[in-house]
């Protein structure tokens, strides 16, 4: 016992020396592998023309911003903005009140069809797009939603809706019945119930809900490529990846462009870290 | 004390005798029924229009010769056999060879890298919750930029990035292609895949991890495993279904991803990036336009995600039943 005791007090300060070695030089080169991509995209930025094509220096020597005007006054990107937040919007309203209805009904209440419809909709929630937007290609002409930015909104629920009813079911899961038993007994409708008793408690699921659907929409590149072709009803990241398109690589305004665009999914990550954590794992797997 | 159970399991009898008057539809269609159509409506509509539609529009299409703008005609087995054993069969088994690389090499890294990283965040240290949030901020960046930025590190002039850093620490004189030679092209978009997908990685497992509980450990640790010992014995059971259901989502997610190969490479150079989701932009919308064959490039692929689909909607459903 006694040996066993004080080896186990200075084994492990031997070791640890030798195992901070390896956590501090494996976070050092995970740390330069991560920020690369993040270290150029600025540099470029904010590197004037004649730095970025002339001269073959790492660091900017005179840092601008002309760039950043450049982009605003030249480019459409504003437009693209726009066309962005109105549908990262729109899909992320929709899908919380279409996911939080089903994923009540769902997991409280009973009918026919429940249990298809559970299944029909996490398998439909795996289903790769990849899969579909041939066929989707000339369903969106069928139905009219071609060419402008607010018809890329159904499209988007096509992933917002599944996923957005089954991390709602997961969540809807874990409140009590007790509470809403109680209110149907005191005479609440179900609709009552869902707003007054679970709509509250469910808030930290719908905000998780909401910005994963927000960045989703935010960043999808494929159906806003194959749908839009207006200049006016572009988003983002349709816009940027275009103006590499034209003859000449504008990698200033393309990064500044860049920049911009991803500081709203990062800062909102960053932000609600914790939440997105444990919202993966609620729709993923179970902790 | 006792009689508590009782209480639960039997509703309030106001509840019964609600029961009891309900009409004939309730019996055979449940005893929520309308509610519970009413509240599912939008969500079935969504799947029948924009999933269960396009599924049977995509089925159709293969069996057709469909023009982008013309008529469909029916083609039978045509647009399957051109891609399998006719015309297109040597860019059709190309595709599919480059998708089990790109998917299979991009897969197994993001594993092991994040596993070690997770691992690595499991410990305690000074500034973990800074490095924590650091290392996921790939994910989160829109996939278009990082594709975008990642082609501005590659460019194959003396100002990109890696052409930069080789001319002034290495003294080349001519610029690599990594993007442009065949040799490189694919390896150099697996990359980009690994770089942004190993952080839901590092995040799913560490999370697992913590699940673990910590007497587990302890106990290990009394009998005399040592640090390999505990991690055969402890950690990698414990993180069994953890690492199952993140290979299985990042491997749908990963062979199906589009954005980084058309905005890199565009399935070149002599397609050597040509992953089946690319082939299928390439004949449907990009050069022929033929949607009738396109759609047969995803229909052939169906059926190598069915089972992982199943099995997977099997193993969340059970766990989400479980908790």
């Amino acid at each position: 016992m006694q040996a066993r005791a004080t080896s186990r007090i200075s084994s492990p300060r031997w070791l640890s020396l030798g195992k901070g070695l390896i956590l501090g030089s494996a976070l050092i080169a995970f740390s330069v592998w991560t920020v690369i991509p993040f270290f150029w995209m600025i540099i470029t930025a904010i590197k004037p023309n004649s730095e970025i094509y002339r001269e073959t220096r790492l660091l900017p020597r005179h840092p601008t911003f002309q760039h950043f005007v450049e982009l605003m006054t030249q480019t459409n990107f504003l437009t693209y903005l726009r066309n962005s937040v109105i549908v990262a919007i729109g899909t992320t309203i929709i899908a919380i009140v279409v996911g939080s209805l089903a994923a009540y009904a769902l997991t409280r209440l009973t009918f026919r069809g429940r249990a298809l419809l559970a299944n029909a909709t996490i398998v439909t929630y795996l289903m790769p797009p990849a899969l579909l937007f041939i066929p989707l290609f000339q369903v969106a002409f069928q139905f009219h939603l071609t060419n402008k930015a607010v018809g890329l909104i159904p499209i988007y629920l096509i992933a917002a809706a599944p996923f957005s009813t089954w991390m709602a079911m997961a969540y809807f899961a874990t409140i009590p019945k007790e509470l809403e038993e109680a209110a149907l007994v005191d005479g609440a409708t179900r609709w009552q119930i869902l707003w007054q008793v679970i709509t509250p408690l469910a808030l930290p699921a719908i905000a998780v809900i909401a910005l994963f659907t927000f960045t989703q929409a935010w960043n999808e590149f494929l159906f806003a490529l194959l749908l839009i072709s207006s200049e006016s009803q572009k988003t983002i990241p349709v816009g940027l990846a275009e103006l590499i398109i034209g003859d000449v690589f504008q990698w200033g305004p393309l990064m500044a462009g860049a920049l911009i665009a991803s500081l709203i999914p990062t800062t909102i990550y960053l932000i609600a870290q914790r939440w997105i954590i444990s919202g993966l794992l609620a729709g993923a797997v179970k902790q | 004390m006792e009689h508590h159970p009782e209480l639960s399991v039997s509703p309030p009898t106001q509840l019964h005798r609600a029961q009891r008057t309900f009409s004939l539809g309730a019996r055979f269609l449940g005893r929520d029924w309308t509610i519970g159509w009413l509240f599912t409506t939008p969500l079935v509509v969504i799947l029948l229009l924009l999933i269960a539609y396009p599924i049977f529009v995509g089925i159709l299409l293969s069996f057709q010769y469909k023009l982008v703008g013309s008529e469909a005609h029916w083609a039978g087995l045509a647009n399957y056999r051109r891609l399998l054993v006719g015309e297109d069969h040597a860019i059709f088994w190309q595709s599919v060879r480059v998708t089990f690389i790109y998917t299979g090499v991009a897969v197994v890294s993001k594993l092991l890298l994040g596993l070690g990283m997770a691992l690595v965040l499991n410990e305690r240290f000074p500034g973990r919750n800074i490095f924590r949030a650091f290392f996921f901020l790939p994910w989160a960046a829109p996939t278009v930029v990082v594709a975008l930025t990642w082609r501005w590190l590659y460019d194959g002039t003396i100002h990109g990035f890696f052409n930069l850093l080789l001319t002034e620490l290495f003294h080349r004189n001519y610029p690599v292609q990594f993007l442009a030679n065949p040799r490189y092209a694919l390896w150099a978009v697996i990359l980009v895949v690994i770089w942004q997908g190993t952080p839901f990685y590092i995040m799913m497992l560490l999370a697992g991890l913590q699940a673990i509980p910590a007497e587990l450990y302890e106990a290990a640790a009394i009998d005399g495993a040592n640090a390999w010992h505990r991690f055969r014995a402890v950690t990698m059971p414990g993180l069994r279904s953890t690492i199952t259901v993140t290979v299985l989502l990042s491997t749908i997610w990963t062979a199906n991803s589009i954005n980084f190969i058309y905005i890199l490479t565009g399935g070149g150079p002599v397609n050597a990036t040509m992953t089946f989701p690319m082939l299928a932009y390439q004949i449907g919308i990009g050069g022929s336009r033929q949607l009738g064959l396109a759609a047969a490039v995803s229909i052939i692929f169906l059926p190598a995600f069915l089972p992982i689909i199943y099995y997977l909607s099997r193993m969340m459903v059970s766990t989400s039943q479980e908790s």
